[in-house]
Parts: structure tokens; sequence; C-alpha cells
């Protein structure tokens, strides 16, 4: 990087790292507090003491967890469905950003398909006839439903779509002038050029399937279905507004309300994502700059 | 060109087929509620408890929808919602197949399913649903079998006898324009009788007598509070959470934990009930006098500190008394046990103790909730033998609870809607204290029929629980060992003392428990209105005059009309 | 000449995903019709009673629903902006670091938040700002009484675009990271070079490489523009602020759970999208004809 060192400067670059530091501490905090609570002494949890360390100690919540097969089988369903989600998806939207990517005097019904997918993107029939459809093609609690269930991201399709665009107009030509498809053009110039933006949107869709959990209730009739996130958010306190609620009902949902128990399930579902994203980090950070054409 | 024709084919295809699949709800065969007695083929006809407990000769199968709990562990290794000791009693008894469909976690998911079920328009055979809105919009849209007769017939004696005991009621909750649709849940009365909740201990450290009136109770707090008796942070009242009320209504009229019903009740105000004027008119409690008096007493509460600050914005409705911040709260009679459980765990030597409230001449006045609010909803495309079967096994729940090995989870049996005698916890505290001092014993309660499904179980543990003396029960008399039946029996035995032993001066019922054609529309609004002016009176966000304008503004934007409808009712 | 022969490629590779659009976006699309209808379960989707225009009549003419939408509207609007330009500056900010290691640290951390559900998030962010929480406590230091935030209508907007922004920033910048990324690093030594500050280099060589991004979310980012965020909301309120914190979604939520009301549901979804698309269509023409700019 370029080094400046005036005293203005100087002080900017202190003050960056001061104000940086003050954000990276307020965002840990969420995850050091449900860490806190997962530890503590489930009385003290549940009484809404534990704010910034742990009170009390105990492991049992972990102990539990391990020997829950219920919770291992949702974090499988989960694996399944992102691994098979990302890829699928992913493959989905780079095939149909490329085209989408074409000036129209090459694609002619390029912006005809672009407005589709935008008007697809804003207008949807509601909760009930998406159900109803998918129940009808036979989906529901198979794995399709949640690796289908939520649609073309036309977000991500005009995300890559729009890096395709920006990508010098002599990539293309080198590569036609060399007798190159559209086909190879996309996997053997595009894609190695779009490593960043393309490792994003992977991360976008993993995470997106990872936490989603209302799919996951809706179009799984049983929770040996679940995947993890849905299996989690059954256990958190959730009483609709407006209920009776008979003793009993109500000491359920106190056993639901075991917060040591539900912070470190959602503590253990965050470790994959904590563990993959650094692993995608590198893609974004380092700053290289990937050129391939010679001017 | 061919691909955009390819599209709209498969689109005019696929829209077709949505198509099929939707009509075929009411092409199917219209099932229609026997209207006459039948008998199975061979034998001659059976009735009575006969027929409510009767084994069909060939497997019937059941489809059902479930709700879970999610967190239960007492399935053993092998067993599951679908094959369990229940299902395989249902089975070799009375040739019942139990289907589940689907399973859902109680709540919010529970609700999320049902609600998606109703609007695909094909219901499983037999559900519970836990929302009366969810069962009448069922049967408006005509998705529900008409049991009327099929009830009448197939009811246990036992099951007639618990009806009778509502007089009427049960069946009124249960039915749309005249028909039975539902098979309605019976709970007990003491769940809608709100009380007092107080730490003894703490009144006794500082030599003071149980308050009786809102007077005291003022006092009582205030004390609390300059003693600091919780603490630096001390609480005098706890209240509602964001979630939950300052009294319960005419809709969701029980179990309401932190909320200041007594307080209301003292102050002869009932508010969010409907109130039979006595010369043929109606009034929406809400709206007057009293209840305006209660808000101002509660809003001067509150700026005097006597009430929790963060009273209505809590994220959870227990956290003050877990913590044991607070020495006052207002709940029905299991609130304390079942309800505060970490209360205790936190520390040992909380003593809670449940007392009415008195209004100022004495009397002890308490609104009084509705017989049930789950419902158990039978498809109309449901057989006849189906809809038999689901009467055989509620029939089978009622009568034969108690012999069931409770290890595992109750939770568990198909389609549980509980009919209990509305009476049972006051049953129970009168008969277990006679247990308990040797009066009875507990074989004396080893009754397979009888009414009181619990009380035998309960029989056999209570002197394990608590010990002697017997006179006036406090949890230094509570065996914790057990945690779970020391939950229940503290809530029992402390929690509906005042219930049991002191009578109701004035019980007011809400001349309607429903939602009348009106309502469907305005009451959101209505409802909306009243929730905010009554927080901002107590918080001190609005002056009591607000409340003269919300009294307007709620009759102008619905109320009067709706008022009129809630007349109606009182002439049939 | 060669490219005519391309355009059948074009077709096929767009064919899986229209498939896909087409079974799970457009069929479903067709239940659109709810809206119009008193929809009955028992009827279905196609027998129901068309009652052409009154779900829309009923919403508008309740008395809270101005407030309701104009509440939506303030709070979407709000979350839209800041969650454009506070990712940004973050973006830039980060990438001013010469540590790596320290880039790294931060730029995992932050995402983090948006990991955890609004059901978690709740419980910290109403213990944060309760009567006896941190921001509290700190203003007591400065003397002041103490607050009750989540009760005070006038600040609930602020609070819950403020919260959402903090729990979204980190991961709502990734974008912008890995746009920065494609930035030539010799630009930066070149204008060096010519005696550019600190502040000029942001100017003239970082900002301009993410204008294309901000645009494009910007322009996508209006399809939320009546989306205040349900679960956010519904976690957070309490009837001492439904005057401001009311948004359509927990209105339409309150009104439906009552009664199951489809058809209401339906109604409001296809109000926020026709309004989202209006805009949409608005601000693509307006980034055509003024900017030259064709966003997507």
């Amino acid at each position: 990087m370029v080094r400046n060192t005036t005293l203005g400067s100087r002080t900017f670059e202190i003050a960056n790292i001061i104000v940086l530091g003050l954000l990276l501490i307020s965002c840990i905090y969420p995850l050091w507090y449900t860490f806190c609570v997962s530890i503590s002494d489930k009385s003290a949890a549940n009484a809404g003491l534990v704010t910034i360390y742990p009170i009390g100690f105990s492991l049992t919540p972990y102990k539990e967890i391990i020997s829950d097969s219920m919770f291992f089988n949702a974090f499988w369903i989960s694996i399944q469905r992102t691994v098979l989600g990302t890829s699928f998806t992913l493959l989905m939207t780079v095939l149909m950003a490329y085209p989408l990517a074409r000036p129209s005097k090459d694609f002619k019904m390029r912006n005809t398909f672009m407005w589709i997918l935008v008007f697809c993107m804003l207008f949807s029939g509601g909760l009930i006839p998406w159900y109803l459809t998918i129940q009808n093609y036979h989906l529901i609690n198979t794995i399709w439903a949640l690796v289908l269930g939520g649609g073309v991201p036309v977000f991500d399709v005009i995300l890559i779509m729009n890096f395709f665009r920006n990508l010098p107009k002599e990539l293309n030509e080198a590569a036609v002038v060399d007798g190159a498809g559209p086909w190879s053009i996309l996997f053997r110039v595009y894609i190695p050029c779009s490593i960043p933006v393309l490792a994003a949107v992977a991360l976008f869709i993993s995470v997106y399937h990872w936490n989603e959990f209302f799919n996951g209730l809706v179009l799984s009739n049983t929770s040996s279905h679940y995947p993890l996130q849905t299996y989690i958010q059954q256990l958190v306190v959730n009483i609709p507004v407006g209920t009776n609620l008979t003793p009993e009902q109500y000491k359920k949902l106190s056993e639901l309300s075991n917060r040591t128990l539900n912070s470190a399930k959602v503590f253990i579902a965050m470790v994959p994502m904590l563990v993959v994203y650094p692993f995608l980090q590198k893609y974004f950070v380092s700053g290289i700059m990937l050129g391939a054409v010679k001017e | 060109m061919k691909k955009n024709m390819a599209m709209l084919l498969s689109v005019a295809l696929l829209g077709a087929s949505l198509t099929a699949c939707s009509s075929s709800n009411d092409s199917s065969n219209n099932v229609k509620a026997s209207s006459k007695p039948e008998s199975s083929s061979e034998s001659p006809a059976l009735s009575g408890d006969d027929l409510a407990f009767s084994k069909f000769p060939k497997p019937v199968d059941v489809h059902i929808g479930m709700v879970v709990d999610p967190t239960d562990k007492t399935l053993p290794e092998g067993d599951s919602v679908s094959n369990n000791q229940y299902t395989r009693y249902l089975k070799e008894k009375y040739n019942i197949n139990v289907i589940v469909d689907w399973t859902a976690a109680t709540g919010n998911d529970f609700k999320q399913k049902v609600s998606l079920t109703i609007a695909s328009g094909k219901l499983p055979d037999g559900m519970v649903v836990d929302d009366r809105s969810f069962m009448t919009k069922a049967a408006s849209s005509g998705l529900l079998y008409d049991i009327t007769d099929v009830f009448q017939q197939y009811q246990s004696s036992q099951v007639k006898d618990i009806m009778a005991s509502t007089d009427g009621r049960a069946l009124e909750n249960a039915s749309y324009k005249g028909k039975m649709v539902a098979l309605p849940n019976i709970t007990v009365d003491t769940d809608g009788v709100h009380v007092l909740w107080i730490r003894k201990d703490w009144l006794d450290k500082l030599q003071l007598p149980v308050p009786k009136t809102v007077a005291d109770i003022e006092k009582t707090a205030q004390a609390f509070i300059d003693n600091k008796m919780g603490g630096d942070k001390t609480i005098g009242i706890a209240g509602p959470s964001k979630n939950s009320f300052p009294y319960s209504t005419f809709l969701v009229s029980s179990n309401n934990m932190g909320g200041f019903d007594p307080i209301f009740g003292a102050m002869d105000a009932y508010p969010g009930y409907w109130l039979d004027n006595g010369d043929g008119s109606v009034s929406y409690g809400t709206t007057s006098d009293n209840t305006k008096k209660t808000l101002a007493l509660l809003a001067d509460w509150y700026k005097k500190g006597l009430i929790d600050p963060e009273v209505g914005t809590r994220d959870n409705v227990g956290d003050p008394i877990n913590a044991n911040q607070t020495g006052i709260f207002f709940g029905p009679w299991w609130n304390g046990g079942y309800g505060n459980g970490d209360s205790f765990k936190n520390d040992p030597t909380a003593n809670w103790q449940a007392y009415p409230v008195y209004s100022d001449d004495n009397k002890w006045n308490a609104h009084m909730k509705t017989t049930g609010s789950t419902y158990t909803i039978i498809s109309k495309n449901a057989k006849p033998d189906v809809v038999k079967a689901i009467m055989i096994m509620n029939n089978a729940l009622v009568r034969d609870e108690a012999t069931f090995d409770l290890s595992v989870a109750v939770g568990w049996y198909p389609l549980r809607n509980v009919m209990a005698a509305a009476n049972e916890t006051e049953y129970e505290y009168t008969e277990l204290l006679k247990v308990l001092k040797g009066e009875t014993n507990p074989e004396d309660y080893n009754k397979p029929n009888s009414l009181y499904k619990l009380m035998y179980a309960d029989a056999k543990k209570v002197k394990d629980v608590i010990k002697p003396p017997y006179d006036e029960l406090g949890v230094s008399n509570f065996s914790t060992a057990n945690f779970g039946d020391f939950q229940r029996l503290y809530s029992i035995m402390i929690g509906d003392r005042p219930f049991t032993t002191t009578p109701i001066d004035k019980k007011v019922y809400s001349v309607t428990y429903n939602q009348t054609p009106t309502m469907e529309t305005k009451w959101a609004n209505l409802k909306k209105m009243e929730d905010e002016t009554v927080m901002k009176i107590i918080l001190g966000q609005a002056s009591i005059d607000s409340f003269d304008k919300f009294v307007k503004d709620w009759k102008s934007q619905g109320g009067d009309e709706i008022t009129a409808e809630v007349a109606e009712l009182l002439k049939k | 000449m060669r490219k005519l022969g391309h355009q059948k490629h074009y077709y096929l590779m767009l064919l899986p995903g229209m498939v896909w659009l087409v079974m799970f976006s457009i069929v479903p699309m067709f239940g659109v019709i709810m809206a119009f209808q008193n929809f009955n379960p028992g009827a279905g989707l196609f027998k129901s009673e068309w009652v052409g225009l009154e779900n829309f009549k009923y919403m508008f003419q309740l008395n809270d629903s101005k407030t309701v939408i104009v509440n939506t509207f303030i709070i979407a609007v709000g979350k839209i902006i800041f969650n454009l330009l506070i990712p940004l500056i973050f973006a830039i900010l980060l990438n001013e670091l010469r540590s790596l290691r320290y880039k790294k640290l931060v730029q995992t951390v932050v995402y983090l938040p948006h990991f955890l559900s609004w059901v978690i998030m709740s419980t910290i962010v109403i213990g944060i700002f309760g009567y006896y929480g941190v921001v509290n406590t700190v203003i007591g230091m400065f003397g002041f009484d103490p607050k009750l935030f989540m009760a005070d209508a006038g600040i609930f907007r602020q609070l819950i675009i403020g919260t959402d922004v903090w729990k979204e920033f980190g991961y709502n910048a990734i974008i912008y990271l890995a746009a920065l990324t494609g930035i030539n690093l010799n630009l930066y030594e070149a204008a060096a070079i010519d005696g550019a500050n600190r502040w000029q280099l942001i100017r003239h060589v970082t900002l301009p490489a993410l204008t294309t991004t901000v645009v494009l979310l910007g322009v996508l980012s209006l399809g939320n523009v009546l989306n205040a965020g349900f679960d956010q909301v519904y976690n957070l309120y309490n009837p001492l602020v439904y005057s401001t914190g009311d948004i359509l979604d927990t209105w339409v939520y309150r009104l439906g759970l009552q009664n199951l009301q489809f058809s209401l549901a339906t109604a409001a979804g296809l109000f926020k999208s026709v309004i989202s698309f209006v805009l949409i269509f608005i601000s693509y023409r307006l980034a055509y004809r003024y900017a030259d700019y064709t966003v997507f």
C-alpha cells in the first residue's frame, strides 16, 4: 500500500484502528454473550442474570447436545442442503449470468429475460400458493424441496452478470478470435477471472441455506427432516402472542426456554460458518489483481 | 419462438395441474354426519359405555397432525410419535391405527403448520388446534365434520358428566352456527382465577401482615423497595412483558401470568370482558369508569416506582420473578411452582404464597374463564368409522389417563385434548390435605373410572414431598428432590389454596368468549388502540384524560356496532 | 456471423435456470389472485368468491393503515440508505488498514452478528437498552437519568434502523470488499506519485471502482422499499411503540392471526410488490437516461 507519513495521515490511521476496534468488540459481544449463557448455571441464565460474564459453570448443555441424535441428524441434513444447494445454485446462477451479460446485439432476447427475472424477484403469489405448488410436486419432506424451494436467486444472478459485464471486452474478443464458443469462454475465461465475486456469491448462498429455517419448517412433515436451524428454532421460546397456555404447556415452554441449552445449540450451529468463512475470505481480502489480457 | 412456446406450454400444464389438485377437494365424496344410530353389521346395537369403548372389527386408520414437545425425552428407545405405548394401546384395545401425517413443535411452529393445512383445504382426519379462530375459519370454509350426533351417541358417561358440569358452555364453545364441529377442551376453572403471589419470607422479615386490599399492596410494595429486599434493583410489583397482557380478555381469558387482573377485580373493573348490564344491554369492560380509575391507580404506582420500570417492554415476564428481584406479582394458581421453578432454584428460601385481593368492602371479585381453548377438529372427508374412532380415542383418554405409565409423557397420546373436571385442582387440594393428615389413604383413590385422573398418583407421592407441620404450608415444608413433583404439588397446595378455601364473592363471566361477525374485520384495530392506550397511561406517556378520547374513538371505529352484536347474543 | 451461432447456446445456458424459475416462481405466482378473492380454503383458488379490490379498500380504510405504511416506508428507506452507506464506509476504512492480520480479524468478526436470528438478538438488544443496561449505565456516568428506550416511540424507528445496520454491515460489506480486490494496485502507485494524499486516493481511485456496485445495490434494494423487517420488529416491539413501530408486515400479521385472513395478506404482499416494481423501473430508466448506465 501507499505509505503516507504526514501527521494527518498518521492520526487517521490510529483513529481508524480504534474505530474498527470498537466495531470489532461490539460485533463479538453477541457471540460472547451467547457463549457465556451456554456455559452458565441454568437458573441464573433463565433469570436473565447473565450479561457480560458467565455465572456459575456447567457443560451440561453441551453434553446433552452430543447425546442428542436428532441434533446431529438435523446437522447432517443442513450440511447436505448447503453443499447441494450451493453447488447447484452457483452453477445455475453462473449459467444464467453469462448470457444475460451479453450485449443486446449479441443476444436479442436478453432484455426480455432480464425483466422476467426482475419481475419474478419482486412478485410472488405468497406463502400459500408457493406451499401448495411444492406440495403438488410431491416434494414435501425431500431434500430437493429445501434446495430448490427458495427459487432462483435473482439478486445473485444480477450481481454476477454485472461483474461479467465489467470485465474487459478484450477478454471475450480474444477468446472468440481463438475459436472458442460461449461455453468455453464462460468456463475457461470468465469464471477464472471472477473468483472474488463467485466466492462472495458462494458465501451468500451457503449462508442462506445454512441459516434458513422457515422453509425447513413448512416443507417438512416431521422433525427428522428438519435442517439444523429449523430444529434449533423450535427450541427457542416463541410463545405466540394471544394464546391461552395451560400450565402443562407453560411448563413445556419453560423447558423450551432453557436458555443455556438453547444458547449452546445456537453456538454450535454457528461453528461451520465460522470455519467456512476464513476459507473463502482469502479470495476477497488479498487484493491481487486477476488480469490476463495484454494491452 | 420454440423456447417461448415450450415455456408457455409448461406454465399452462402446471397451472392446469394446480387446478386439478385443488378442485379435488370439493369434488370428492361429501361425507355427511350420520343421522341415525348405526349398528355394527352383525352384532346387536351397542349403546352407552359399551358403544363408547367398542373395538372395531377391522383396523381403522386415523390420520392425524400432531403437536409435539421437542424437549421431551421420555420416549423409550425405539419408540416414536407413531409407535409408542399410547398408539399400541389404541391398536390393541380398539383396533385403531394411528398414522401421524405430520408433527410440529408447540408454539408458533404448530400454529404455522395448522394454518397452512387449513389454507390448503386438506385436513388430516383429526388434529387439535389451539386457537378458536382456526376452528371457525375451517368451519366457515366447510372443511369440518358435523359431529353433533356422533358425539351424542359415542360419548362415554364420564365425558357426558364433564360436559354437563359446564352447563352447556363447552358445547357452545365447540359449535359453529349451531352445529358441534369439534371436541371441546375443558380445563380447570382455576386457570382463570388470578391471585396475588407474594414473598411471604420478605413479609416475615419486615414483620408485615399479608396485604389484603389494593392500598395494602401499595404499602407493602413500597416497604419491599425501601428495604431492598430483592437487592439494589428491587422491584415492588412485576408486570406484563412485551408479549403478555395487563389483563386477560374475553378471547384469551385465562393463564395470564404477570398481569394486573386481581387489581382490576378489586376495583370492580373487568376490562377486556363483555358485561351484562342487566337491562338487556352490554358494555365492554375496558370502557368503564372503574377501569379508568384502576388505570389511574396503576399509573400512580408506576410513577412512584412501585411497578417494574421496564413493564411492557421486558423480553420475558418471568425474568424478575425468577431472579428474585420482585416480591409481588399476579397470576393463576400454577404460577408459583410450575411457573417460577427457577426462582426456587436461585433461592431455596423463597416462600411464595398466594392470596386473593379484596376490594375495599372486603369482597373478592374475579372474572372467570371460558371452558377451554383447544379444539379437536375432524375433516369433513373423514370416513364415518374414523370419526367414531376419534370419539372413542377421546373417551379412552379421559377414562384411562390415570392408568397409564406416566413416565412416558401423556402428551404423546394422539389427539390429546384435555377434558378435566372443572374443579379438579380444588378436589386434589382438599383430598391431598386429608392424605397428609392421615385422614385418608392413597389407596382410597385408586379408582379406575374416577373423574380425577391424577389424584391417585399424587396421593402416593405427597407424603414424600411435603413434610409436617401441615397447617401453614410454606416452601420449607417441601422437598425438591424430585423437582417436577415439587413444582406440581407446590402449585396445587399453595397456588390453589385461595380458590379452594375462599369463596369468590362476585364471579363475572363474559357475555361471550368468541368473536362476532363484525369483530372479524374490526377487532384487530380496536384491540391495538386498547393495548396502546392502556400501556401508555400506565407508563405515564399519556395522561389519564386520554382515556376518554380512547373510549370515544373506540365506539366510533366499530365498538358500538360490535356492542350491539354482543347484546343480540343475550337474547338467546 | 459467428456470433449468431452463439444464440442457441445462450438459450441453452438459460434453460435450466428458467425451468427452475417457472416451476418455483411463476407457477405459484398465479396464486396472487387470492388478493382479489375472499379466499375460502374449502373452495380452493379457482372457486373462491371474487371480490375485486375489496381487500385493498379494506386495508386502506382502516384508521391506522396510513400510519403503518408511513412507518414501513420510513424504516425501510432508512435501512436502505444506511445499509448502503455504512458498509461502504466500513469497506473503505478496512481497505486503508495496513496490517493484513488485523484486517482479516476485523472482517471475520464483524460479519458474525448476521448469523444470529432476531429471536436471539432481540434479547440482547433489549438487554443493552434496558433500564439497567449498558447504554443507561453509560448515560448515568454523565449524570443523566436512565431512559426506557424500548418504550419510547420517538426513537424506536432509529433503534430499528440502527440495530439492523449494526447487525448487517459486516455481511453487507463483503460485496464491496470483493469489488475492491479488483482494483489495480498500480493505480494507487501512479496517483501517489502524482502527489495525491490519502483522501484524494480514496476519492479518485477507491470510490469510482465501487460506484457501479453501489448503484446496482441501490437500485436492487429499492425492491425492499416496503420491507421493514418483520422478524426484527416483531421481536422488539410492544404496544407502547405501535405508533411508530407497527409496520405493514406486523400489522397484517395481527390482522391475519386473528382470522387466518389469507386474502388480506396476499393483498398486502401484492401492494408491496407493485410499489417496489414501479420504483425499480423508474430508477432504471433514470439511470439509463441521465447517467447512460444500464443497471441490469
